[in-house]
């Protein structure tokens, strides 16, 4: 072992080479393990956004079939034109599917409307000569599809599960909103202007006449107050109440006021499916114990698909770093080696006259690159450390917001308007990591990549998922 | 001790040999000196006798024995040490850490012995305060003295010095050749040494000239 003393004589005596020797190690390892620190938490954040994020799957009357039997109707009774019959879902169908692997929560959504009664419902002028409220939404199920009233019933499990709410698009200003407890209630939330222009507060009663059956009226009891940030008709369709006139309530009063028919159903039923990665196999599962010809499932995975492919791109770049860092760094290192050892071909010629062996020589200068590197990586292992904490703390505070966001995204319709908001929760979950990233590694990581074209993430335009989101 | 049979060299033309069909003896308790204008071959003759190269033609014996057969390394290590015009010592380290180092990796049956170590060193006038010091803090008769320290701790019966003389005044010069002079009569070693000097050649035993490729024995 007398080349392992010759190799610690060696890097003892020439301090000041072996000091360099060791900083640039340093910071070649203190690169390899920031990338990897990167791409750690890129897998990571990509695993926790992906859990968070959810899919859905909501299951509603089949229109395809509705239309198909329609269309079969018309032709058997030529004189006659048929309706269109859409099944109302049976609860009992949505609790089997809610006992499906991988699927979490559920939201029963019924929606009808009703007239007002004890109070006067917010009028919207349109500017275009017309004013007043339009005739409400036309619903599902068999001939109330024609009746319509200025107030929108908006039954609901819970409006913290609807997207509205979660989307912080509705925000509960007074009192609470509805939830599981008020079913079988009268419990209502409404609109802040339509309870301003009322004089209505949380405890007051408010009266509303059916539009179906017996056009009974029915006493309703106001839990909570809530503000929509689009007041404005004009995010509605020309058909549609004032969205101020929207009352949420549990969808068992929603159904009652639908009639009697209707209890225990529901207009759709969305379902949050746990593990994203699986939600073509919870529709096959739910396929398998619905009836296809009334019933269908349709699935929601975009968001997952957004961040998937956002977080991929992101995992790709820590990639690239750590291989760009590796291999600029063993070339670097390989460089300086070969200096070395050109430099030592005397010594090499002394030690072979002394008859020592190749593999010894060999041996040594490994040792002494051994013991360069160890102390190297224990220095970049403390920088490493440092460095992981601050970004650690980073990317914790930027998921908490993040958490926030793609929470909302679980039971979210295909409803119009969601394009913007989705792109903007693209963007923010897509950034935070490379901004964690950069706010920390501002210098270090622009050395070692090319100037990008993308101003968010640094990265080309044809590989950035930002623009690709954008387009 | 050391034969050379019709040795041969050359580097790029075979009709252009440095020397050929050379047969010499070299024998234990005696010092030889080789003399020679530059470049006719000297000190690659010592290489291929130090077995830091291999002849083209002819063979180099040891006690009878190829050098090929022993092997170069094991020839290197077990039976012959070499002193450099240029001292060739560890840079890096003492005095001391290269006799150390040199009886560590020639397996001298002194491996280890630093008392042993600094006791040559002392001999040859390298006092206790130069032992730890770096080589390279040291003067050019006491690094010629050090390598010669060196060969003196390995159990090599062999001794070649090329030029040892070449750096050094004349009294370190006289100090160096009166060393070699111990260490054939002394130790019973054969000692070969390169030189165009010819007061160093004269103070040798026996004195060879290698000149138009082969070598002469002078009076």
């Amino acid at each position: 072992m007398n080349f392992c003393k010759r190799a610690w004589l060696n890097v003892w005596a020439k301090k000041g080479r072996s000091i360099l020797l060791i900083l640039v190690s340093a910071a070649i390892l203190m690169f390899v393990l920031a990338g990897l620190l990167i791409r750690s938490a890129a897998v990571k954040a990509t695993n926790q956004a992906k859990a968070e994020v959810g899919a859905t799957v909501t299951l509603s009357a089949n229109r395809q079939a509705a239309f198909k039997q329609m269309r079969k109707s018309s032709q058997s009774k030529s004189s006659k034109r048929s309706k269109l019959t859409l099944n109302p879902v049976k609860l009992s169908d949505a609790t089997k599917i809610a006992k499906l692997k991988h699927v979490g929560s559920y939201n029963v959504t019924s929606t009808t409307s009703a007239n007002a009664k004890s109070y006067d419902t917010v009028s919207t002028s349109t500017g275009m000569g017309g004013g007043g409220t339009s005739g409400g939404p036309g619903k599902m199920g068999g001939k109330t599809t024609t009746s319509t009233g200025d107030t929108q019933i908006d039954g609901v499990t819970a409006t913290s599960l609807t997207s509205d709410f979660s989307d912080k698009q509705s925000k509960i200003v007074k009192g609470r909103g509805i939830t599981s407890s008020d079913r079988n209630t009268n419990h209502v939330v409404i609109e802040k202007e339509l309870a301003s222009q009322n004089d209505l507060s949380v405890g007051d009663t408010m009266t509303i006449k059916k539009t179906t059956g017996n056009k009974g009226t029915v006493k309703v009891k106001v839990v909570g107050i809530y503000k929509a940030s689009s007041s404005s008709a004009s995010t509605a369709g020309p058909m549609s109440t004032d969205p101020s006139n929207t009352v949420y309530a549990s969808y068992t009063l929603a159904n009652s006021l639908k009639g009697s028919k209707y209890a225990n159903t529901a207009d759709s039923v969305t379902f949050n499916v746990t593990a994203p990665s699986q939600v073509s196999q919870v529709k096959k599962a739910g396929n398998k114990v619905i009836s296809s010809s009334k019933y269908a499932l349709s699935t929601d995975d975009s968001s997952y698909q957004t961040v998937k492919a956002s977080m991929s791109s992101f995992e790709g770049f820590a990639n690239k770093i750590v291989w760009l860092v590796a291999i600029a760094g063993t070339i670097i290192l390989a460089l300086i080696v070969i200096l070395m050892i050109r430099e030592r071909r005397f010594e090499i010629g002394v030690l072979l006259s002394l008859g020592e062996a190749r593999w010894k020589i060999v041996a040594q200068f490994f040792t002494e690159m051994i013991m360069v590197l160890v102390v190297a990586l224990a220095i970049a292992g403390v920088g490493g450390k440092f460095v992981g904490n601050q970004l650690g703390s980073q990317l914790m505070s930027q998921a908490a917001t993040t958490t926030q966001t793609t929470s909302s995204m679980a039971g979210q319709g295909q409803g119009g308007g969601q394009a913007a908001m989705t792109t903007q929760r693209a963007r923010q979950r897509l950034s935070w990591p490379l901004r964690s990233v950069r706010s920390i590694w501002p210098n270090s990581v622009g050395l070692v990549l090319p100037l990008p074209s993308c101003r968010l993430c640094w990265l080309q335009e044809a590989s950035c998922a930002w623009n690709r989101v954008k387009s | 001790m050391l034969k050379t049979q019709d040795l041969s060299y050359w580097y790029q033309n075979a009709n252009q040999p440095l020397f050929k069909n050379v047969n010499l003896e070299f024998e234990e308790g005696e010092s030889y000196a080789i003399l020679g204008h530059s470049g006719t071959g000297k000190t690659t003759f010592l290489s291929l006798i130090a077995g830091l190269d291999t002849p083209k033609d002819g063979a180099i014996l040891l006690q009878d024995q190829s050098l090929k057969k022993i092997g170069l390394t094991n020839y290197r290590r077990k039976h012959v040490a070499i002193v450099f015009q240029a001292y060739n010592l560890f840079t890096y380290m003492s005095p001391l850490n290269n006799l150390l180092t040199a009886m560590a990796i020639t397996e001298s049956k002194h491996a280890g012995d630093r008392e042993y170590a600094t006791q040559v060193l002392r001999d040859l006038g390298i006092g206790e305060d130069l032992i730890t010091r770096n080589v390279q803090h040291l003067s050019g008769g006491q690094q010629q003295r050090v390598a010669i320290a060196r060969t003196m701790v390995c159990d090599a019966r062999l001794v070649v010095a090329d030029e040892p003389t070449g750096n050094l005044d004349e009294d370190n010069t006289q100090a160096v050749i009166t060393q070699f002079q111990s260490i054939a009569h002394d130790q019973k070693k054969c000692v070969v040494i390169v030189t165009h000097e010819l007061d160093v050649a004269a103070m040798c035993d026996h004195q060879y000239r290698l000149e138009n490729r082969q070598f002469t024995k002078l009076a």
